[in-house]
């Protein structure tokens, strides 16, 4: 076996890079892949808390680096799908405890055992983005409808092109508001993949679900009545090799969007 | 409530109204975005573009008299590609004696500046051995640039001359 080494990464902060990977990742293992999820954001790590894992760590990366442990004693198994691993960051060191050569090591051994390998990638475009892409050969750019996100976007696009290893990136468009794209306050799906010309991968709405499901330590997808969770679902699917459609926003979801509709539709009539 | 829904239509057709008059946020969103990544895309500052725009003029005005202050250069998008935009200006051109003046003090100044680096490599050929190697790569580059246009200068002096006699 010779799993697909993919990193997930931005640029900037918040956009959505963790979240994406927990969904993703979660996503693949409840189709029946292994997968491992790397969190190389040393210093301040997150990966754990959305999984819900966090109290289960006993070793990170950089004790695997420094040999106090072995790779496999590392991985930590999520709680609900025995599919799905972590390799969590140390908090207490900084991005320079791992090198590119020893990450890309990392990635090699585990590319044995495992379907999937998800880099999370620290925000910017230093070393520790150096070092996450290093053992990659895909990427998934993640970026919101915001002018500061899509330049962040387009510098590391930039980066990535010039780096012989990744083969295939693709952009993920996160935290997107139809209304706001309908009433022209926000730049849409077509304005964002046009200005960076890169292939879309997943078109993923605001979703305050994201919210309460980060405070139980449980991704959305786990959640199939959610909008996002579906929406990341389909990320999934594609990574596969699914040819999924994506989802029609546009439509009003909710009891009160949708009595609403029906009521201004009775108004029309009457007219 | 039919009333309030006819209220809303009429209001909404109003705000569309203005809208339409102005630019979308979005739209503005656009534009700065596209202007500024064709800048971070190329490495070129402000700074730069400002001593591209210096240089470009010192170079055309050896040929026509434009006005300096009025000739711009900019980026711009063109399909998938940037281009990068001149807009010259032109006063009048020169005569043929004003440019050949103009291209004899240019050869005079390189012939000067040659001169002064070929002594100063000299100098540095006998301050260290180990530094040789790099010298001679920067040499080459420098010439590779210079040549094309030592090539339309030489081009133009015997047009010139042949024109004059």
């Amino acid at each position: 076996m010779s799993g697909r080494v993919i990193v997930i990464t931005s640029g900037k902060g918040g956009v959505g890079k963790t979240t994406t990977n927990a969904n993703i990742g979660t996503a693949l293992a409840r189709m029946g892949k292994k997968v491992v999820m790397i969190d190389t954001d040393l210093g301040l790590r997150n990966l754990d808390l959305l999984l819900g894992l966090e109290n289960r760590i006993v070793y990170t990366i950089v004790d695997v680096v420094e040999e106090r442990c072995k790779l496999k004693q590392a991985l930590v198994k999520d709680k609900k799908n025995p599919n799905l691993c972590l390799l969590a960051a140390a908090q207490t060191r900084d991005k320079s405890a791992v090198t590119q050569e020893q990450l890309k090591e990392i990635c090699e051994k585990l590319q044995k055992d495992f379907d999937f390998i998800l880099v999370d990638c620290p925000a910017g475009i230093e070393q520790g983005f150096q070092n996450a892409v290093a053992g990659a050969s895909e990427a998934i750019v993640v970026t919101t409808p915001e002018m500061s996100a899509v330049r962040d976007a387009d510098r590391i696009i930039g980066l990535l092109e010039a780096k012989e290893e990744i083969k295939s990136y693709k952009l993920l468009l996160n935290r997107v508001r139809p209304n706001l794209i309908k009433s022209n306050d926000m730049m849409s799906v077509d304005d964002v993949v046009e200005i960076l010309s890169a292939e879309l991968i997943g078109i993923i709405p605001e979703d305050t679900g994201i919210i309460t499901s980060t405070n139980k330590g449980e991704p959305i997808v786990n959640d199939e009545k959610s909008l996002a969770g579906q929406a990341y679902n389909n990320v999934a699917r594609r990574i596969i090799g699914e040819d999924v459609p994506f989802l029609n926003l546009d439509e009003p979801k909710g009891v009160v969007a949708k009595v609403k509709k029906f009521f201004s539709g009775l108004m029309g009539k009457e007219k | 409530m039919i009333l309030q829904n006819f209220y809303n239509k009429i209001i909404g057709f109003f705000r569309q109204a203005e809208t339409e008059q102005q630019e979308s946020s979005k739209d503005t969103a656009r534009n700065r975005l596209k202007v500024v990544l064709m800048q971070d895309r190329t490495n070129l500052t402000p700074e730069l573009m400002e001593r591209m725009r210096k240089e470009m003029v010192e170079l055309l005005s050896k040929y026509v008299e434009m006005d300096k202050e009025a000739l711009e250069l900019d980026l711009e998008q063109d399909g998938e590609q940037v281009a990068l935009m001149l807009s010259i200006p032109v006063i009048r051109a020169k005569d043929e004696e004003e440019i050949k003046a103009a291209l004899e003090e240019e050869d005079k100044k390189k012939a000067a500046l040659e001169k002064a680096s070929e002594e100063a490599d000299e100098e540095s050929e006998e301050e260290s051995d180990d530094e040789v190697d790099d010298d001679i790569d920067e040499d080459e580059s420098e010439e590779e640039i210079e040549e094309p246009e030592d090539e339309t200068l030489k081009e133009d002096d015997e047009t010139s001359e042949d024109e004059t006699k």
